[in-house]
């Protein structure tokens, strides 16, 4: 895999997700940093960081990332969401227009 | 029948420390060709990268395939590194537990 071809999450708590720009492109808000014309500093150098959301969400979201990918080429399964973290998911989400 | 992806069928996350590694696989795929995979993200050659099943901490056998070795859809795998001395490093994946945020 080529270093250009993925981009960097990284959680409020500094910890890392290293995802294929296709899948995070599937966040509207993470598509339109990466594609924008200006193009966002962050996005040049292949990272962001999310201060405000927290690792496990992220990664739950990156996983929902590729989840989603495999969903829409017609591998029908459920995303698990542990009720615990909804509510600060579902935030997240909506923040990151998924 | 449905028309030919681009896609990959499954996807592993490979950690060390505190990143994750997303990488599209397929389960027909060999361990090297997940090490090849990583090579340039991790900027290390192969030989130097050791891949750990956390599940059941086995290490994973170059020359066979995911599928054989039940490494699944979203199953964590741990990345180790070869040292200066020719060891390869423990196994640590960083908890957010040991993170906590101010906020």
């Amino acid at each position: 895999m080529k270093k250009e071809d993925t981009v960097k999450l990284v959680s409020a708590e500094g910890f890392e997700f290293v995802v294929d720009k296709k899948a995070a492109m599937v966040s509207h808000t993470i598509r339109n940093m990466l594609t924008s014309p200006g193009s966002f500093a962050e996005t040049q150098h292949g990272e962001v960081t999310f201060p405000e959301i927290s690792t496990p969400i992220l990664e739950k979201i990156c996983q929902y990332f590729y989840w989603s990918l495999q969903f829409a080429s017609g591998k029908e399964t459920e995303f698990h969401i542990e009720p615990e973290i909804t509510l600060e998911l579902m935030m997240a989400a909506n923040y990151l227009h998924t | 029948m449905k028309s030919l992806r681009v896609l990959q069928a499954i996807y592993i996350r490979v950690k060390r420390h505190k990143i994750t590694y997303f990488i599209q696989c397929d389960p027909t795929e060999s361990t090297l060709d997940i090490k090849q995979k990583l090579q340039e993200l991790v900027d290390q050659p192969t030989n130097n990268q050791r891949l750990t099943l956390v599940s059941t901490n086995e290490i994973l056998d170059d020359s066979k395939t995911l599928a054989e070795q039940k490494v699944e859809n979203d199953a964590i795998v741990a990345l180790t590194l070869k040292k200066d001395d020719n060891e390869f490093e423990e196994v640590y994946i960083a908890r957010v537990e040991d993170f906590t945020s101010f906020s």
